[in-house]
């Protein structure tokens, strides 16, 4: 059986997604192939347990590029949460925009340094947002052979424009570490903490590894606001439907096809072949690349692509709860918030620690929300579900994950949940970790990474995912990679996606 | 006595203050140099501090040293001969050995002992290197550009950079790109699979750093200590004939011999400062001098912090100060040996050991040395670059003695006792005990190493910082992170080597391009003041 | 436990028993580690060997690969610019690399035993790159270059000293490779393009081999070679040589001082149409937007040797001689030089050597003049009839 259309997407995450449905709303013919009974890929709503639903993977917005949700056409409907910063003795902290105040409402001493920092960094990451948009700069001919200088010449411009004082500031940060950084301005506390547990949340680094500022501006480049997706992040399949994107789900790509070196469809493992003039793969590069076949690229490109950095270092403990937890120091409206567990930046760096040889924090540090109180969709009978990110935790203990680990690495997340909500342990009707391991049998990232490869200044921009093939275009005419390994990186921000369909249309692989 | 009055005072005999001492005398200017201790020479001295051996008790190996200032300031006629030394050695805990070879049919046949296909890594690795050696090393020689400045020299500047990044090539430049911002962990898991041979490549990249060999930018470390050169070598190191004081003393030399003064026995007080700009100095013991220029071989921290008074200075700059970050990571063991230790591993009379010796076997073992020091502890299982100088200069040590120099890392400043993380936890009994751990840890090369030890000098950070002057102990006077190098070195704004009070430079290390015994931030601070006082052409113009 | 420290400085060879007792005038030099003869007697009488009688030359130093597995032919072709399936079985093929800019890593020759079995052979090491380019293929890497030795057996008279050696390679084709005895390979290839084999024994094997070629040949005029005359013999068959004519890129330091096979005179041997290899993208560009340089043979004047000249296009300094010799066979200056296209590809007239000659501590320049030459400068019937002349 062979069907042929104008491009096909190999993979219904949300960047496979979002490439697909701008395509298809420019008039091309797009089929997207998923392997999994459901589009999504980390941003799917799953059943927990007897119809109490919640996020399997990623749980929170605050990086859509506004771009692609116009470009798509992306129908969601949002809640902006605010961040308590959970603090060991009680006195958690509410961290709203640039505002800053303890959980009880009264004044917190560092609000006017939380304030004048965040609005700082908020701005040097709106600058580099601006970069996410577009493919990263070419140095096809070297540097004076700049040949799409625009968007870097843009930054530039805007860099300038900042002032002597702030460019010199954002050129002094932009690849130091966030540790040194926040405590510069803040007391190392619970606010510090949790900066510094966003600064590095998905990421093979601590707050005191250079580079994590720049992943701590990367999540604020949209400027920062958490937004809690009502009814999950379903939006991008219904997008790509109502462009007329064809979904085939349950089907899995076994082969893409290349003739004289120009890509002309894939095969799937039932032997059926789709062709096409374009393929885009959402998969991470590694893979894509073994998708064609090493024998198609270049072998410095294979051996930087092996070598990509993928480990990750984030589980997720997905929990059903017979009712509310009680959560001490905090309003029923707070409960709803985004919970971060990070007592110090000292605490997540020493948290970090154990990952690198291959162990799991012994208290790690916690992004937790609570879906079903702001959107009772979600459960119904009073039941609540718990959607919990913890760090670090590492991709393969040495001989791998056993049961035991893998309790014992729940019962750890849930006690340190659990000295913020006390009585928690017999709420809990149904519990589903997901280890990185688990993540990558689930979803293909690499090492359970969800940046599809660490963003690390090393592997960013012009080399991202690797030294020349930072540009989509994936060595084979007319293959294309659309995923999250891919400028500008993870997170749930279509940018990949989008840019990917926009220079395979730029280059003319469809014309 | 009336005030003497000086063209220019430099404060601190380091040997960053004495090389822009010799170029400011030798375009005439009349200038002072003032040093608390009693000897100059800051961190590069040759001390004798156990009758008969002589200790190069700070710094311990050349390399960096200009060339171009070397043979400029003719030391070599004021006898500075640097000697290369011959390979070097690290030691496992089963007796066994990766020894680093300087013949380079010897170098591949050992390294294929322990890894065949890493004999075409190593190629692969070097060439690496040596191209962003070559990439890198005409920058060290002028100054860095300011990009938010539209002046024609920091365009020149930029415009030189973009020029030399162009030349790369497309590939290269991303490659570079890479270079400059990955770990010399992860640069060296690309590169390698044999751990022995890793960790015996990563100390290059953490010595002297508050980073872990897994910490971005640790690669370039690496690169600034391979950006040397012995005779034209890149890469190689050496010794300095008589310790790492005979380059001070031949600085001291021609610094005179060009007109220079220097004082001894007193530090600064204070610089005098009216009117935002210096006029002159003030020292410890009452002493005061003028000066419409004045240098600071001090690191930036203490220049501002201790000696200038903070109201001729804007909050920004003071605030800027305040945050560099000059973090102890490092200690220092002078050893007198009765005798050459036995090493049981090496063949008898192995060219290696008349090296540079270690015995961290991993980088996961180093990496948990950094993890004790960010927790305030020193390494339970030190990194040491350990040398014996002894084998082949006969002036360190009597006849059939040697003298050893241990560098350790890592060893927080402000250590942890009791909760309590301050440099005072530094007394006798946390000294030998450190000294302990790293004699055990030395034990895996040489077992006899406690019975062979005649006199030991211990340097913790704190004993450098109270010795030499450098804060916290930093070997480097200010760590080199991304947000600290170039136009960020010391502080954004102020990497011409100027600052805020008008005519008071800073010369040391905390200026571009940062530490080791390089002469550069010396010489190119030189360059600047002279421009300023209308001198500029009385320098000889490096070759690029 | 004390470890033996590796040996410093060069080590001997499989032959080096032989060629030590030979050497006279005591030239060694360095080769991967090996000593190497520079010259055994006299670089002169050595050379005539080769173009007179029969020589033999040690060439175990170079690096030897074996590559098996099914997707063996696959992954070469990956590799080389060449289509490889074009090679039978049997048989021996030049072949060039590149990395992904189209720059010459290496040359070689690739002996093929199978289409799942292949040897390659060159000068620069390659295993880690092999390594490198078998990720994703089933095919194993093996470095075999301290396990087989080999010799090269060169000259007119090479044929009559195998036959009676016992070695039957009558009807052997140039490029031709068998197994002639149980582990003893013979090749019909060699680097002087006179008549001539290589022969492949184990490491352990090669002094009795060496042997029995020697008391064979005693009759036919065999010479045992170094370098010196192997280099000029080289030239004059056109050949290039790894460091000379052109600077491998994985050693060099500046990375645009590669070159690729189409600038070094090889374009025929990069096969576009036989899918993706190393560097096909950028070759590809270079074929359809132009080389940046032409390596030529060139005949020039005068009688000094050119190496290292400068060439001149009336004033204008347009390249260099990379290799240059006084040939003894055809009486010419010969020479291998790159020059900046168009130079040697669409102007090919008045183009001028400057040579320097010191003669008793003075230095001369010579201005002579340059002319391109399409084939190698030795040719003869002898190297291609088969089967060969006794001499």
């Amino acid at each position: 059986m062979t069907d042929t259309y104008d491009a096909i997407v190999v993979g219904a995450g949300h960047n496979g997604l979002t490439a697909a449905t701008v395509l298809a709303r420019r008039g091309k013919r797009v089929c997207v192939v998923e392997k999994s009974g459901q589009a999504g890929g980390m941003a799917r709503t799953v059943d927990y347990a007897e119809g109490a639903r919640g996020p399997e993977i990623a749980h929170l917005l605050y990086n859509l590029s506004p771009k692609v949700a116009k470009d798509i056409a992306l129908r969601v409907e949002t809640r902006k949460l605010p961040t308590i910063a959970m603090s060991p003795d009680g006195k958690h902290v509410e961290m709203a925009g640039d505002t800053l105040r303890f959980a009880d409402g009264t004044a917190h001493p560092e609000a006017e340094a939380y304030a004048a920092l965040r609005k700082r960094l908020v701005k040097f990451a709106r600058l580099l947002g601006q970069l996410s948009d577009a493919p990263p700069p070419s140095l096809a001919e070297g540097l004076a052979g700049l040949r799409d200088i625009g968007g870097l010449a843009r930054l530039g411009l805007n860099v300038k424009r900042l002032g002597k004082q702030d460019m010199r500031e954002f050129l002094r940060i932009i690849l130091s570490n966030a540790y040194d950084l926040l405590l510069d301005d803040l007391a190392d506390g619970p606010v510090a903490g949790a900066l510094a547990a966003d600064a590095v949340r998905g990421c093979w680094s601590g707050p005191r590894g250079p580079g994590s500022v720049f992943t701590l501006l990367y999540r604020l480049g949209q400027g920062g606001d958490v937004l809690l997706p009502m009814r999950g992040m379903g939006a991008f399949e219904t997008a790509a439907k109502d462009a007329g994107v064809e979904m085939r789900t349950r089907s899995t790509v076994a082969s893409v096809m290349v003739e004289q070196d120009q890509v002309r469809g894939v095969t799937l493992d039932d032997g059926t072949i789709l062709q096409a003039a374009a393929v885009l793969s959402s998969l991470a590069a590694p893979l894509t690349m073994q998708l064609a076949g090493a024998r198609h690229f270049d072998i410095e490109a294979t051996r930087r692509l092996q070598r990509m950095r993928a480990k990750g270092t984030t589980a997720k403990l997905n929990l059903v709860l017979s009712a509310t937890p009680d959560m001490p120091g905090l309003s029923d409206a707070q409960k709803a918030a985004r919970l971060i567990v990070a007592p110090s930046a000292t605490h997540v760096e020493s948290a970090f620690n154990p990952v690198k040889y291959g162990e799991a924090s012994a208290a790690p540090v916690l992004e937790a929300v609570l879906p079903s109180l702001s959107d009772p969709s979600l459960c119904k009978d009073g039941r609540q579900v718990i959607s919990v990110i913890a760090q670090f935790v590492p991709h393969a203990p040495d001989g791998g994950w056993t049961a035991a680990q893998r309790d014992d690495l729940s019962k750890r997340i849930i006690q340190t949940l659990e000295v913020h909500m006390p009585g928690l342990q017999d709420l809990i009707t149904h519990s589903t970790l997901l280890t990185p391991d688990d993540i990558e049998t689930l979803t293909g990232a690499p090492g359970g990474h969800w940046h599809h490869g660490e963003l690390s200044i090393d592997q960013l921009l012009t080399v991202r995912p690797v030294n020349g093939l930072s540009r989509y275009s994936f060595g084979v005419r007319g293959y294309y990679l659309c995923g999250a390994s891919a400028h500008p990186g993870g997170d749930v921000t279509g940018s990949p996606g989008r840019n990917a369909a926009l220079q395979l249309l730029a280059e003319g692989v469809l014309s | 006595m009336g005030v003497a009055s000086y063209d220019a005072i430099i404060v601190g005999a380091g040997h960053n203050g004495l090389t822009t001492g010799c170029y400011l005398a030798k375009a005439g200017l009349k200038t002072l140099i003032v040093e608390k201790n009693d000897w100059i020479g800051g961190a590069a001295v040759s001390r004798s501090l156990h009758d008969g051996w002589t200790y190069s008790n700070c710094s311990y190996v050349c390399s960096l040293l200009r060339r171009e200032i070397v043979r400029d300031l003719e030391l070599p006629r004021f006898g500075l001969q640097v000697i290369p030394y011959e390979g070097g050695a690290t030691f496992t805990e089963d007796n066994d050995y990766f020894a680093y070879m300087s013949d380079h049919n010897a170098l591949e046949r050992e390294i294929a002992r322990h890894s065949p296909r890493d004999v075409d890594a190593y190629a692969r690795f070097s060439q690496t290197v040596m191209r962003q050696c070559r990439f890198i090393r005409p920058f060290l020689l002028r100054h860095a550009p300011d990009p938010t400045s539209l002046h024609p020299r920091d365009l020149g500047e930029l415009a030189f950079l973009v020029k030399k990044a162009h030349g790369l090539g497309a590939k290269e430049l991303g490659e570079t790109i890479r270079f400059w911002t990955m770990s010399i962990g992860d640069f060296l898991d690309e590169h390698f699979e044999s751990d022995l041979i890793k960790a015996h490549l990563a100390g290059s990249g953490i010595i002297g750093t508050g980073l872990g060999v897994y910490s971005p930018g640790t690669a370039y470390v690496l690169l600034h200590h391979y950006m040397g050169d012995v005779d034209g070598a890149i890469g190689a190191w050496g010794f300095a004939r008589g310790g790492m004081g005979s380059i001070s003393k031949a600085l001291g030399m021609a610094f005179e011999e060009a007109g220079g003064e220097i004082r001894t026995g007193s530090g600064i007080d204070s610089f005098r400062v009216k009117d935002g700009k210096v006029v002159g100095v003030a020292l410890e013991n009452g002493d005061t001098f003028d000066a419409p220029i004045v240098a600071s071989n001090m690191d930036i921290k203490r220049t501002f912090q201790r000696h200038v008074d903070p109201i001729h200075v804007p909050d920004d700059f003071t605030k800027a100060v305040n945050r560099f970050k000059i973090r102890g990571s490092s200690a220092k063991l002078n050893i007198a040996l009765d005798r050459l230790p036995e090493f049981p591993a090496a063949p008898k009379d192995a060219p290696f050991l008349r090296g540079d010796l270690h015995c961290s076997t991993s980088l996961a073992e180093l990496e948990r040395g950094y993890d004790d020091w960010k927790d305030g502890r020193w390494s339970s299982e030190p990194y040491f670059d350990m040398l014996i100088p002894s084998q082949i200069d006969p002036t360190m040590a009597p006849p059939g003695k040697h003298m050893m120099t241990v560098f350790v890392q890592y060893a927080p400043y402000d250590l942890e006792r009791g909760g309590v993380r301050s440099g005072q936890n530094w007394t006798d009994e946390t000294r030998t005990a450190l000294a302990n751990c790293v004699y055990d840890k030395m034990e895996q090369a040489m077992p006899d190493i406690r019975q062979r030890i005649v006199h030991a000098e211990v340097r913790t950070p704190l004993d450098i910082e109270n010795e030499v002057g450098l804060t916290e102990g930093n070997i480097f006077q200010g760590e080199l992170t991304f947000d600290q190098l170039l136009f960020n070195r010391p502080v954004p704004g102020y990497s011409d080597y100027s600052t805020p009070v008008e005519g008071l430079f800073m010369v040391g290390s905390s200026s571009h391009p940062g530490g080791g015994v390089m002469a550069a931030p010396g010489a190119n601070a030189a360059r600047e003041i002279l421009r300023r006082a209308g001198k500029g052409k009385s320098m000889p113009r490096f070759a690029a | 436990m004390t470890h033996e420290a590796v040996p410093i400085g060069l080590i001997p060879g499989p032959f080096h028993p032989r060629l030590e007792a030979l050497s006279r005038a005591k030239g060694w030099m360095d080769w991967a580690g090996y000593m190497s003869p520079s010259v055994l007697d006299t670089a002169e009488f050595e050379y005539f060997a080769i173009r007179n009688q029969a020589t033999l030359f040690d060439i175990s130093p170079m690096h030897k690969y074996r590559i098996t597995g099914p997707d063996a032919l696959a992954m070469i072709n990956r590799v080389v610019t060449r289509d490889v399936s074009r090679i039978g079985d049997g048989r021996v093929g030049y072949v060039m690399w590149c990395d992904e800019e189209g720059m010459l890593i290496d040359d070689g020759t690739l002996f093929r035993f199978s289409e799942t079995d292949f040897r390659l052979c060159c000068q620069e090491r390659m295993f880690l790159w092999l390594l490198d380019a078998a990720w994703g293929f089933d095919v194993t890497v093996t470095d075999e270059s301290d396990a087989v030795a080999a010799v090269a057996l060169q000259g007119p008279t090479a044929y009559s000293v195998l036959r009676d050696a016992g070695l039957d390679v009558g009807q052997m084709k140039p490029f031709d490779w068998h197994e002639v005895e149980t582990d003893l390979w013979i090749s019909r290839t060699g680097f002087t393009g006179d008549l001539g084999y290589e022969i492949w024994v184990p490491w352990d094997a090669a002094l009795p081999l060496w042997d029995r070629l020697w008391a064979a040949g005693n009759h036919w005029g065999l010479r045992a070679i170094g370098f010196d005359a192997l280099h000029i013999a080289r030239i004059e068959a056109g050949f290039i040589a790894a460091g000379m004519d052109f600077q491998p890129v994985h050693a060099a330091m500046r990375l645009h001082r590669g070159r690729t096979p189409i600038e070094l005179g090889f374009g025929r041997m990069v096969h576009f149409d036989k899918g993706h290899f190393n560097g096909r993208r950028a070759l590809l560009k270079q074929r359809d937007g132009g080389q940046r340089y032409a390596l030529v043979k060139i005949d020039l004047g005068g009688f000094k040797p050119a190496q290292d000249a400068l060439i001149y296009h009336r004033k204008r300094e347009v390249g260099h001689v990379t290799s240059g010799v006084w040939s003894p066979t055809t009486k010419r200056n010969i020479a291998l030089a790159e020059l900046k296209a168009p130079y040697g590809i669409s102007r090919t007239d008045d183009l001028m050597a400057e040579i320097y000659v010191n003669q008793e501590g003075r230095w001369d320049r010579r201005l002579v003049s340059v002319t391109i030459q399409d084939k190698p400068f030795f040719i003869n019937a002898r190297a291609r009839t088969t089967p060969p002349a006794a001499f």
